[in-house]
Order: structure tokens, then sequence, then C-alpha cells
């Protein structure tokens, strides 16, 4: 195959050379990207640069719209049983999918049993689903065994979520994510090539059939304007914003806070903020270690943290973060103040109180942080040094990601490690939330919290609950969150349509250059 | 004295060669003394006085942290010459003990000089990497990968020169005289390697200068919590559209140094025994 | 010498042979699991260890070993376990780029490295000699990623003359045109090793210059220009073209460096990436290929000393 490419090139070179390569890329857009997501497969694959590829190929039978409520997308309506057990959806007709076929009810049945049994958000509601049936082709109706609030939010996010594919390519797949050629969805967007180290490609889909009305975040009117979306992985930040000043790239992620203001100056260059702030988590070992059940030490922990320096020191502007205890931010509708007196005390002399009543006595702390994200490690070390104050023997280990991802797997080898969350529309798609976690905090006290949570879908029960879920989160310490953090994204200034900010991955139908 | 005068031979009418050594000497007080002249502690960070200019305060500037470039350029020193002379004394005595017992002891040689060309069937770099991510980034792991690259090619180097004195007469007398294996290897034939050996290990220290800087940027060498040069470069190079000077001052450091110990080890190589100006590669 | 180079060729085996299983133990010994790389951050443990099983990695390492080694003389390196496509078009993908960067390089180095190198040996000790190997010998200590990022910065962001990094494939669109796409960075590999080259043919060129028979032909009375080529230079060349041999195999995997300042999709990147990913498959057979390349190249470079320069005897 590349044999064949190399000849044709060949071939081709002398008459290529008089053609100017601008005259090309016009209707591609082409986005530098962090690296290269592991697979695009939406029901198992949790990572962010993933979904920023892959809702331009798959859709799910909701989304969210600019106030993060969920709306349809696929489906056309729904009803709910009095009892709350028994959900109807209702399908859009005349979808088609990219292979051609007519998307009907077989379709989002099969798809949703392998979310339901091997997605990675999946359990989360089918743990409590009794059965999914098809009536007809365009109708499914979905009996729950409790009633449910949070449905519609999960099967909105497409993030590890309900994405739809033909029954015909996912009958029989399991956890493994299914392998590029059958990556088939009904989006504006189709796959086209995915050349390792080079790009991932996808072009329009003539054959789309949108959703109707306003775009209203990921809602509404969806027009594919790009011949070809490509996604090129360029690992190095600052060959990323060196490509786009140069004009190599049109848009570009993950960019560090402190370059903002001479970007957001620059008139060739737009900055885009993302509107759900990601956060920083650091777990705590709730199997093994000296923090095993230790609710005082760990507390003692926290006290000794001020999160503000961190946050200068690894974001920079502070337009760009928040020193903000409650899990969703301000003006959110799950925001709440419950426990957060104790987010940011930076208390090293009560932190030491603390300790010894709590019957430290200067063991290791073994805190592990990966190299692979900057904010990470400079946040880690700014805690470790604040916790050094407050006389804590921090053993800080730094490794790259995917060592730190099987050691935290294993509870002997950690007492606190670093990571992320994304923004989530639903409290329940929190991290810690899942007793699996690494860090695997399951106590009593939780698990009545979160069948409350689960069982009503009243919002303002649900609301009052979560508020307890955050206060028993500042008690027992499971994770501590490190602030709300926006990250930006840069963009050529002659792109049109991308507005102010993204909802939570950047979507590019509707968007032109 | 016959030291003195050899040192002078080597940098008698060589100015630049002379320079370097003076700038070696330099950083070598640097590396002793930080402490004294390090005006600030190279990890205390300050999240208001981040990315300083350079001023008098912060001779090279601030970095991200709000820790002063100068300070830690000063205990980077340290770094330059802990990995330096660590590698070079790991690839000097393993793969000079490979290479001379290779010579000397045809049958051994046999096995261990097959080991040799196993490993230098990697590539340098693509060998330190993945050795690197097998070991834990830490200082003595990083020697120890940067020493067995080198050790290989100095296994290689001191091979063909112990074969050629084997055979000369100085070690059949003292063959005859009764001396054992080790006295004729140790006492007999290395004394004639060590100018050689010198050399080679200028070399090597210059080129695990470039080798670590490169495993440092890559996210492979030292911890990135200590304070090397090319840590230094790893760390703030985001930066160098906001503040150039941190890359500046770190990357003039490695120049200047890797170009100082080039210098001298030339200036060694032209007055070492032509018998093995051949073996020894170098810049 | 045929039968020379059948034996050469021969004592090959065995070296390969000890490198592939060394290959394999250092990448499966590196700490990190592939199964939870590609299953992300909310997999369970036992998920983890289906999707490890279905993929075989479960198995002692001896069997793995042998069915990698199996497959491999068979022609068959493997699925990429990231990508899910065969290891080979992984590496052929990148060798378009290593070789094409590579080559680039390689003219750079001929175009800047011989000329300056002969004239810094015919006019030996004089100031032109003095500031052609100091040069030389500064641009060898400078760090390629340190060059290459203010090469970024002054070509590219500065004056826009150049594209800052990636490079589309020259089947792509742009066809041969997208070469413009690898100069900065070939010229950031060049540097170090040009400087090399200019040492060496010094070095050679002076050597060659002591031996004999360019004393008769200078004793003869030949004009100095036509001794320095016609003698002296093609002398030379030999161990300046075993220079050539190795720095090009080198620059196939030494550029990762350079790969990653400019984001180019080489072979080196590929195995710094891999490795992260832990794509066992792709780097086992990344760094096997590199190693018989490196080899073969070794082999070729002796084979033609031998041929060239009878004092190398076919022992």
């Amino acid at each position: 195959m590349n044999l064949r490419n190399w000849i044709r090139s060949t071939a081709l070179a002398s008459s290529m050379l008089a053609l100017s390569s601008a005259a090309f890329a016009d209707g591609v857009l082409r986005y530098a990207t962090v690296g290269e997501p592991p697979s695009l497969d939406q029901q198992v694959v949790t990572s962010d640069l993933a979904t920023t590829i892959a809702h331009h190929m798959f859709e799910g039978l909701y989304t969210f719209n600019a106030s993060n409520s969920p709306v349809p997308l696929l489906a056309s309506g729904d009803k709910i049983s009095d009892d709350g057990k028994t959900i109807t959806i209702a399908l859009r007709k005349g979808v088609k999918f990219h292979n051609g076929q007519k998307m009907t009810s077989a379709d989002v049945l099969a798809s949703l049993k392998r979310w339901g049994e091997f997605g990675s958000r999946g359990s989360l509601l089918f743990s409590n689903v009794e059965s999914v049936d098809a009536n007809g082709d365009y109708e499914i109706t979905i009996k729950l065994k409790t009633p449910f609030g949070p449905w519609k939010n999960l099967m909105a996010f497409i993030n590890g979520g309900p994405a739809i594919y033909p029954a015909s390519v996912i009958e029989g797949k399991g956890k493994e994510p299914i392998a590029p050629k059958d990556y088939i969805g009904t989006g504006p967007y189709k796959f086209n090539e995915w050349l390792p180290n080079r790009h991932v490609e996808l072009v329009r889909f003539d054959d789309y059939s949108s959703p109707d009305g306003e775009a209203d975040g990921y809602a509404g009117k969806r027009v594919a304007e790009f011949d070809a979306l490509r996604f090129i992985p360029v690992s190095d930040v600052g060959t990323r914003v060196a490509g786009v000043r140069a004009g190599d790239y049109d848009y570009a992620e993950s960019i560090p806070g402190d370059l903002f203001e001479e970007l957001d100056k620059d008139a060739s260059i737009a900055t885009i903020l993302n509107g759900g702030p990601i956060f920083g988590l650091v777990f705590m070992n709730s199997k093994d270690g000296p923090l095993k059940e230790n609710f005082a030490l760990r507390r003692a922990i926290q006290s000794a943290i001020n999160k503000v320096p961190a946050l200068q020191i690894a974001i920079g502007p502070e337009k760009l973060w928040r020193s903000n205890g409650s899990f969703l931010p301000e003006g959110n509708v799950w925001y709440t103040d419950a426990g957060i007196e104790n987010f940011s005390k930076g208390d090293a002399e009560g932190a030491k109180t603390m300790a010894a009543a709590a019957g430290y006595k200067g063991d290791p702390i073994k805190f592990m942080v990966s190299t692979n994200y900057p904010f990470h490690y400079d946040t880690a070390i700014v805690y470790t040094k604040q916790l050094a104050q407050a006389g804590f023997n921090i053993d800080l280990q730094v490794y790259d990601w995917a060592t730190l991802i099987e050691k935290r797997a294993q509870p002997d080898q950690w007492d606190l490690f670093f990571t992320h969350h994304g923004f989530v529309p639903d409290p329940i798609l929190i991290s810690v939330m899942n007793d699996n976690y690494p860090g695997w905090w399951n106590t009593p006290e939780k698990a009545a919290l979160k069948a409350k949570f689960t069982a009503t879908s009243d919002p303002a029960e649900r609301k009052a609950i979560w508020s307890e879920i955050q206060a028993l989160i500042y008690e027992q310490v499971p994770t501590m969150k490190t602030g709300d953090v926006y990250t930006y994204n840069i963009a050529s200034s002659k792109l049109k349509g991308l507005g102010e900010a993204t909802l939570i991955w950047p979507s590019f139908w509707n968007v032109s250059k | 004295m016959n030291f003195i005068s050899t040192i002078q031979n080597v940098f008698r009418g060589r100015t630049l060669a002379t320079i370097g050594m003076i700038w070696l000497c330099v950083i070598l007080v640097a590396a002793l003394a930080a402490p004294i002249f390090a005006p600030f502690d190279p990890l205390d960070i300050d999240p208001i006085g981040r990315l300083q200019e350079p001023s008098w305060a912060h001779f090279f500037g601030t970095d991200h942290f709000g820790r002063d470039t100068f300070s830690r350029s000063i205990y980077g020193a340290r770094m330059t010459v802990v990995i330096g002379l660590g590698s070079v004394v790991f690839a000097l005595i393993i793969g000079g003990l490979i290479g001379m017992l290779s010579a000397y002891f045809t049958r051994l040689g046999h096995v261990l000089m097959r080991i040799v060309d196993v490993l230098m069937a990697f590539p340098a770099l693509l060998l330190a990497l993945v050795l690197m991510t097998l070991l834990e980034r830490s200082v003595t792991n990083t020697i120890i990968v940067i020493g067995i690259v080198y050790a290989t090619t100095t296994a290689r180097i001191l091979f063909g020169m112990t074969l050629k004195l084997k055979g000369e007469v100085f070690v059949d007398a003292a063959k005859c005289s009764g001396a054992g294996h080790s006295s004729i290897l140790f006492r007999h034939i290395l004394p004639n390697l060590i100018s050689p050996l010198l050399v080679q290990a200028s070399f090597i220290f210059a080129f695990a200068q470039l080798q670590a800087a490169a495993l440092d940027f890559l996210g492979l060498g030292l911890p990135p919590e200590i304070p090397s040069w090319g840590n230094m470069l790893s760390e703030e190079r985001i930066y160098v559209t906001r503040a150039p000077w941190l890359l500046l001052f770190p990357g003039i450091l490695i120049i200047i140094s890797v170009f100082s110990i080039n210098l001298v080890g030339d200036a060694m190589r032209d007055s070492i025994d032509p018998r093995f100006k051949d073996d020894i590669a170098g810049v | 010498m045929l039968a020379y180079t059948f034996k050469r060729l021969l004592a090959l085996i065995p070296t390969l042979l000890a490198a592939s299983v060394l290959i394999f133990l250092f990448v499966h010994l590196i700490p990190g699991d592939p199964a939870a790389i590609l299953l992300g951050d909310t997999a369970t443990p036992e998920e983890i260890a289906e999707l490890t099983h279905a993929m075989g990695l479960d198995r002692s390492l001896i069997t793995q070993y042998f069915l990698w080694l199996g497959n491999v003389l068979q022609g068959d390196f493997g699925t990429s376990i990231f990508f899910r496509i065969p290891v080979l078009s992984v590496i052929a993908d990148g060798a378009e780029t290593s070789i094409l960067l590579a080559s680039m390089t390689m003219i750079w180095i001929m175009l800047i490295g011989i000329p300056i190198g002969i004239l810094a040996a015919t006019r030996h000790g004089s100031w032109v000699d003095q500031i052609a190997s100091g040069g030389a010998m500064l641009f060898a200590s400078i760090p390629t990623f340190w060059l290459g990022l203010y090469l970024i910065l002054i070509f590219a962001v500065g004056l826009g003359w150049f594209p800052s990094s990636g490079f589309p494939s020259i089947s792509d669109e742009g066809g041969l045109w997208n070469i413009r796409y690898l100069l900065l960075p070939s010229l950031t590999l060049a540097a170090p090793n040009a400087a090399l080259i200019i040492r060496l043919v010094r070095a050679s060129m002076l050597d060659v210059q002591r031996e004999d028979h360019v004393r008769t032909a200078r004793a003869k009375g030949l004009h100095p220009t036509k001794v320095a080529i016609r003698h002296v230079f093609r002398n030379a060349m030999i161990s300046v073209a075993a220079a050539f041999g190795f720095t090009f195999a080198a620059l196939i995997s030494e550029a990762v460096v350079t790969e990653t300042v400019f984001s180019l999709p080489g072979i080196g990147r590929l195995v710094v990436q891999s490795i992260l990913r832990r794509d066992y498959p792709v780097i086992q057979g990344v760094i096997l290929v590199i190693v018989c390349l490196y080899m073969i190249i070794n082999l070729l470079v002796d084979l033609t000393y031998a041929r060239l320069d009878p004092r190398v005897s076919l022992k």
C-alpha cells in the first residue's frame, strides 16, 4: 500500500510541483492535537481527544444545549410513565449511517446493549435497567428497576457514552474498542483515514440528516462546511503554538495558561475558552497504607494545602482559574458550597496538630504524579512543599502516565496520586462516585447517599442530596479538588463560526474558513 | 615534574583549549561550592515573582515557578559534573575491563566481545531511551544508562589497543620474568593506555552532556525536580516566546561546556602516543 | 571476496538473535499495561485483565517471544495494539519521513562538510583552518533541540519563510513540494553531523597527505590542486564514505529529538510515542528493523573497506 503511494507520488511529483499547495488546503480544517487518541470508539473510550474527533462522526440519542441540558439528537421525543420506570423514546426518521443504511430501532437497541454491558459509563445506567426493547422501527422502550434520575444526562454525554452504531457493526463486539474500518456513525463527518503519527482525517458526509432548529450548544442544526477535518498530532506544545502562528494549523488545543495574554493580544489568533472547567484531583488510598480509613489524617493533609499558589504557578492568568471548592462550577445547577470551607485552608500549624492527633508519626506518604501533564507536575511540586512545611514526609514519585496508571491499580504502591477530571454535566459521572476507581472510596455513608441520589429524578431533591455527598467528600476526603481550570484553545482568526467558548469539546460543524 | 610538563605540552600555544580548561575549572568550582555562589535556594517557589526578566536581583531571570534561574544554573553545574564524571568512570571501568580482558584472554574475549557487538547494534540514543524507560528516572540510572552506551565503544577501543600491546616485547619480557596475568595487565599494559584513556574520557564526558540533555528533553532523564541544564531547557521550553532568557542561558551553558571539553580533548589527542591515534574516535 | 561476504553474513545471525531477545525483554519489562492505557481512566481491573487476555499478553514471556520470533521470520511483525493495523505499515509510514529527512540531511552534510573539510586540510594551520575546525567543534556542541527551537522561532514564526512543523506525505496534496517541511529539521540535524564530517575529511586528508605515494606525486611536480583531488581526496574518501554510512543509519533513529521538536511523523518519534503508549509490537518491530539496518550498513561499510583497501585482510 505504501509502495504504491510512493510510486504514485513520484509520478505525480512534477505536475504537482507546478500547483500551489494553498489551493488544496481551503476546504480542510487542520487541527493540532496533543497526541493520538487511543481509539475513536465512543462507547468505551473516555479520552477527551477521542471525543473531540469522534463526536463529528458519532451521535447519540441526546446531546447538550448551551445551558448543559439534554435535548434530542437522534431521538425525536420521549415519554416517561407515571411510576418513572418506563421510558419510551421515539427515533428521528430518515437518518442514514455513513455506509448508506437507514438507522432504525435495531441499531439503537444493539448499540445501547453493547454500551450497557461494555461501555465505560454504561453500567451507571444499565445496572438499573431491566430491559430494552424495540416497538417497531422507530421507537424503543427502556424498563428500569427503580426510577433513575440521571438517565437523560447519561444518554447525552457522548464521552464513553451511548453513540449509535449500525447493528451490523456492533453485534457481538465486547469491551475491546472497534477497529477504524467499523467507524460508521450518523454524524456530519465520516471517517476517512487514520495514518499513524500523521493524522486522523474525517470528510463531509453528504447524506447527513441534520436535526432542526437554531444551533444551540451541541443541539440544533449541524452543517459540515469543510471538505475535511484533519486532526494532526503535534505533541510539543511550543510547536503547536508556533504552527498556528506560522499558519500551518488552523486550530490547536491545550495551550499553557501563561501564553494566554500574549496570544489574546495577537490579532491573527483567536483564543477560545473551554466552557466547562477541568479540575485536578488528588486521590487518597482507601484500601491500603497510612491513609486507609484514617479520615482525621486525610483532613490534616487537606488543611495543610493552600490551593491558590499552585493555581498561580501551574495555570497563570487569573482569568483561567478559580479557587473553587464546589465540584461543579459557579453558575451551574449543581453548584453547592457544602463543605467548601475546608477546600483551601493552607494552615500548616493547624495541620500539624491535626496530624499529630490522628496518630501521624512522620511515616513517608507516597505521592505519585506524572510529567505528561505539566499542570499535574507543577501543582504536585507546590503541594509537596506546603505539606513538608506542615511536617508531612512526602515521597514524591514522578512517572510517565502509563506507569502511573499501572501503579495506581495496585493498592500497596501509593498513598496519593494526581489526575484531572473533565467537566461533566451530572455529578454521578465524577470518577470519585465510582466505587472501583483507584482510591476505592466505598464507605457505608457514601453507599447510602449514592443510592438515594440515583433513586430520585426530582431536580431539587437530587441537588440537595448532592450537597450532602459533597460535604461527605470534604469530611472523608477520598479525593482533594485542586480548583477549576478553564483551558483554552487557539485558532487562526480566519475561522468563522467558532464563538467565544466551546461547551466541552470543540465542534466544527457550522464552522468555516 | 613529568605530570606538569605533560600538561604544559598539551596546552602550549593553544589559547582556546586553555580557555576551555579554565571554563571547566569554573564549572567544577561552581558545582562544589554551589550553596556559596547561588544567591537563592534553587527550589524556592515564588508564585508572585514568576517569569521575571533578568535583573540585578535575578541575573538570569526567574522561571515559571518563580525560581531563580541563576541559582538553578549554578546547581545545574553539579549535575553536569556528576553525570559527566559518573558516566566516564562507569564506561571506562566496565568498558575498559571488558576490552582488556577480552584481548588478553582470547576465549573469554570471544564471548564478551559478542555481547558488546550486540549492544553496539543498537543506536546509542535509542538504547539509552529504552533503558531509561525500563528503569526509573534517577541520577544513578541516568549515569548507568549513559555509561552502558559508552562502555561498549570503550570496550572496542581498549580491545584493539590491548591486542596491539600484547604482542610487544615488553609484555613478553614480563611474562618471561614470571609476572602473573593481573600484573601484566595492570602493571605493564594499563600504564601505556592511560593517555588514550584520558582522551576517550574527555569525549565520553562531552557526549554524555548532550545525551543527558536529550534524555531530559524527552522526559526520560534526570528526575524533573533536580535542577540540571537539560531539565531547565525541557521544563521551560514552552515559554520560549514569553521568556526567551529561560532557554538562552542554560542552552549557552551547555554549548560552552561541551565546546570546552571538546577543545581540551582535542588538545590532549594531539599529544598522545601516535600508535593509538586511529583508535580514538571523538569529534 | 564472495566467501568472505558469506561468512560475515552468517556471523550476523547469532548477533541478530541475541539482539531480538534483548529487544523483547526490554520492551516487556517496561512497567505499564497497554490494556489499561487503551481502556482509559474508568476501566475496572476485571476489564483490563480481560483485554490483556484477549491480546495474549498474559501468556508466559517465553511463549510470547517464540510466537513473535516465529511470526517475524515469516515476515509478520504483528498488529499495532494502538492503531490496530499491521506493524509493518506503521513502520513504512514512518520510514518515508525518516528516509527523506536523513537523505536531505546527508545532502547538507556533503555540501557543507566536504568542501570546508578540504579547504581546512589544504590550508592546514592557517586561520581558515582554525576557523573551520573551531567552528565545526562549536556546532558539534549544540544540543539539537535547542537549535531546532530557535530555528522555528526565527525562520517559521518570525520570518515565515518555512513551515514550522509536521510533514504531509509527498504522495499527499502538495507533492514533492512538501519537502520544504523538512528544510529546517534537516538543517538542525545537519549542524552537528556536518561538523563531524568537516573534521573527519580534514583529518583523513592530512593523514593521506603524509603517505608515500602523495609525496611521490608531489615530487614528480604535479600541480598541488591535482594532487589534492586525484591522490589525497580519493583516498581520504574511503573513511569518509564509511562515516557517511554510519551517519545515515544513525540519522534514522537518532533524529528522535529533532522529530519531536518539529513534530515529524518519523521512525524516531514513533519509538518514543509507542513507548509512552506501551504499544509492544510496534516498539519491538521498529527497534528490530533499526538494528538490522544498522548491522547491514555496518557490514556494507566493512565490505567496502575490504574491497578498496587491500591492507584490510580478509581473514
